[in-house]
C-alpha cells in the first residue's frame, strides 16, 4: 500500500521498504511521502511496526543484530541507505527523541552542549547555542538559573524537553519522536505537544504514538500501521473522520488495539 | 502471614544476621591480632632500614619497595590492557564463537592457581623472553593474574551503563568511539576502580608467582633496574616465618611485615576509593 500527501514538498520519500528481524518480516512493502515542515503521526497497535519504521529513518536499526532492510528511503532526495552515506552525518540531520527521557548523567548545560561540542562548535559559541536550544525546547525559563545542576534532578517532563532541546542543539532537519509522552503525566504531555506543534515551523516531524487523541491533536498527516503493513495514510482529518479502509476505522473507533 | 511463614522468616533472618556478624568478627580478629602483635616493632627505622643479621634484626625497607614496584608495574600493564579488552568485548565484539572463546579464556584465567602463573612466568618471561629473574618478569606475571579480575569488573561496570545513553548519543550523530569515551566510560569508571582495588590486593599478596620469577630470599642492595631481582613483603614474611633459624625471635618482625603489607594494600584501596568518589560526585553534577 502506498501513501502520498497531496501537494506539499516531500522531505522523506519511502518506496517498497521491507524489513526483517532474522526470518521474521516486520515491515512489508512500505511506501510513503512525508512532507516538509509538518507533523506526521504513525499510529497502530503494539507490534505493528511503526517504531521499527521510525528507526529506519535515522538508521538506528543498523544497531540491531539480524536486522535486514531492502527498499528505498530518500531524505531531501538522497538515498540514506546508499553506500557512500555517512550514518553519523545522517543522524545529525535526523534527530531522535526516545520513549523514556534519557538525559546523560551530566549537568543541564553539558547535556545540551554535548552534541555541538563534539561536532566542533567553537567554545565561545557554546553558551549561545545552549540558551537558544533550551528556549526552543521551552525549558529555558525553568532552568536558566541552574544550568550547572544535574539533569537527572529534573522532572520527567522537563527531562524530555531537555532531550528535545539536546536534539535541537545539533540543528537537525528532521526530528523523530518515538512515543515521547508515554512515560509522562498529562500536563507534561500537553507541554510537549504544544512544543511539537511549534517546532514544525522549522523542522519536519514524525511522531510514533499509542495515543490516538494525541495524533488527532497535533499531526497534519497520519499513517496507520497494522502487522507490518501501512494500511492507510492521509491528512489527519480525513483518517479520523472519514477513513477509507475498514481496519483503520475499526482501530480508530476502538474495536481493537 | 501464616504461623509457619512467620517462623520460617525468623529463622532465615537469624541465619543471615549470624553469617554477616560472623564474617565481621573474623575480619576484626585477624586485623586486631596483626595490629597488636606488629604494632610494637613499627618505627621509622623498621620501615627504612635493610634487614640485618640474617634478617633477625633491622628493617624491611627493600621488601616494601619491592612490593610497591610490583603493584605499580603490574597495574601499569594490567589496567590499560584490561579496560581496553573489556571495552572491546562489551561494546564492539559481536556475540559469537570468538567472543565466547575469549570470555571462556578469561574465566579460566581467573580460576588458575597462582603457582601455575608462576610457572608460566618462569617459562615465558624469565626464560623465553630472557628477562631473567627480575622485577619485570614478576610484574608481568602478576599483571596476567590481575587481568581477569580487571576485565570482569570493567565488563560488569560497562553493562550497568544504561543502553539509553548510548542510543541518545548515537542519535545525535556522534560516533561510537566518541560515545564510549564521553558517555559510557564516565559512569563505568567507579565500577572499574572497584575491580582494580580487588586486583591490587591480589597482586600485593601473591607469593608463588614472584617466588618463581624474581623475588629473592635476601638481597644486600636495592634493585637498580627493572631487570634486577628484588625482595617483596609476602615472600619476606614467608621466609622469616618458616625458613629462618630464629622463628620465635623474629616473630615481631613477622607481624610487623604483615601489618605493613596490609597497610600498603589498604592505602592503595583508599586512593582508589577517593578516585571513585570523585567520579561519582562528578556524575551527580
Amino acid at each position: 500500500m502506498s501513501g502520498s500527501n497531496n501537494g506539499n514538498q516531500t522531505e522523506i520519500e519511502v518506496r517498497g521498504l521491507n524489513l526483517w528481524y532474522g526470518d521474521k518480516q516486520a515491515l512489508r512493502d512500505i511506501s510513503i511521502d512525508i512532507p516538509k515542515n509538518s507533523v506526521t503521526a504513525f499510529i497502530g497497535p503494539s507490534g505493528c511496526g511503526k517504531s521499527t519504521f521510525l528507526r529506519c529513518i535515522n538508521r538506528m536499526n543498523d544497531l540491531v543484530k539480524n536486522c535486514r532492510i531492502d527498499g528505498l528511503i530518500k531524505i531531501d532526495n538522497k538515498d540514506i541507505y546508499a553506500k557512500d552515506v555517512d550514518v553519523v552525518e545522517l543522524r545529525k540531520r535526523v534527530g531522535m527523541v526516545f520513549q523514556k527521557p534519557n538525559p546523560f548523567p551530566m549537568s543541564i548545560h553539558d547535556n545540551i552542549a554535548y552534541g555541538p561540542k563534539i561536532h566542533g562548535a567553537a567554545k565561545k559559541d557554546i553558551y549561545g547555542i545552549v540558551e537558544e536550544a533550551l528556549k526552543s525546547g521551552a525549558l529555558w525559563e525553568e532552568v536558566a538559573d541552574r544550568l550547572t545542576t544535574s539533569a537527572l534532578d529534573l522532572s520527567g517532563g522537563q527531562q524530555q524537553r531537555l532531550c528535545i532541546a539536546r536534539t535541537l542543539a545539533v540543528k537537525p532537519e528532521v526530528i523523530l519522536f518515538d512515543e515521547p509522552c508515554s512515560a509522562l503525566d498529562p500536563i507534561s504531555t500537553s507541554k510537549i505537544e504544544e512544543l511539537i506543534m511549534e517546532l514544525k515551523q522549522k523542522y519536519t516531524i514524525v511522531i510514533v504514538t499509542h495515543n490516538m487523541q494525541q495524533a488527532a491533536r497535533i499531526s497534519d498527516y497520519t499513517a496507520f500501521f497494522l502487522l507490518g503493513d501501512l494500511i492507510e495514510y492521509g491528512k489527519t482529518d480525513q483518517i479520523f473522520e472519514n477513513p477509507r479502509m475498514k481496519q483503520t476505522e475499526d482501530y480508530i473507533t476502538g474495536r481493537f488495539g | 502471614m501464616t504461623k509457619k511463614a512467620q517462623r520460617d522468616q525468623k529463622i532465615a533472618f537469624t541465619a543471615l544476621r549470624i553469617s554477616a556478624v560472623l564474617v565481621a568478627i573474623i575480619v576484626v580478629i585477624i586485623l586486631l591480632q596483626i595490629t597488636i602483635n606488629g604494632y610494637s616493632i613499627l618505627s621509622i627505622d623498621f620501615l627504612t632500614e635493610m634487614p640485618r643479621n640474617r634478617m633477625t634484626e633491622g628493617g624491611i625497607y627493600p621488601a616494601i619497595l619491592g612490593t610497591i614496584y610490583l603493584i605499580i608495574g603490574s597495574m601499569g600493564v594490567a589496567l590499560p590492557l584490561g579496560i581496553l579488552a573489556a571495552i572491546y568485548l562489551n561494546e564492539y565484539a559481536q556475540p559469537g564463537r570468538t567472543k565466547w572463546i575469549i570470555e571462556m579464556a578469561i574465566i579460566n584465567l581467573a580460576g588458575t592457581p597462582s603457582v601455575v602463573f608462576g610457572l608460566f612466568g618462569l617459562a615465558m618471561f624469565v626464560k623465553y623472553l630472557g628477562y631473567g629473574a627480575s622485577l619485570i618478569a614478576s610484574a608481568l606475571t602478576l599483571a596476567l593474574m590481575a587481568l581477569p579480575i580487571i576485565i570482569r569488573a570493567s565488563q560488569e561496570a560497562l553493562i550497568t551503563v544504561p543502553e539509553e545513553y548510548r542510543y541518545a548519543s548515537l542519535a545525535l550523530g556522534v560516533t561510537k568511539w566518541q560515545t564510549i569515551r564521553q558517555v559510557v566510560l564516565p559512569p563505568a569508571i567507579p565500577g572499574m576502580i572497584t575491580g582494580t582495588i580487588l586486583a591490587v590486593g591480589r597482586v600485593a599478596g601473591e607469593t608463588a608467582p614472584i617466588l618463581l620469577t624474581g623475588a629473592a630470599y635476601f638481597l644486600p642492595r636495592l634493585p637498580d633496574s627493572i631487570y634486577s631481582q628484588f625482595m617483596a613483603l609476602p615472600y619476606h614474611l614467608y621466609v622469616i616465618a618458616t625458613a629462618g633459624t630464629n622463628i620465635a625471635q623474629t616473630r615481631p618482625i613477622q607481624y610487623g611485615t604483615a601489618l605493613v603489607l596490609l597497610t600498603i594494600v589498604l592505602s592503595f584501596n583508599m586512593i582508589a576509593v577517593m578516585i571513585r568518589r570523585h567520579y561519582r560526585r562528578k556524575l551527580r553534577n
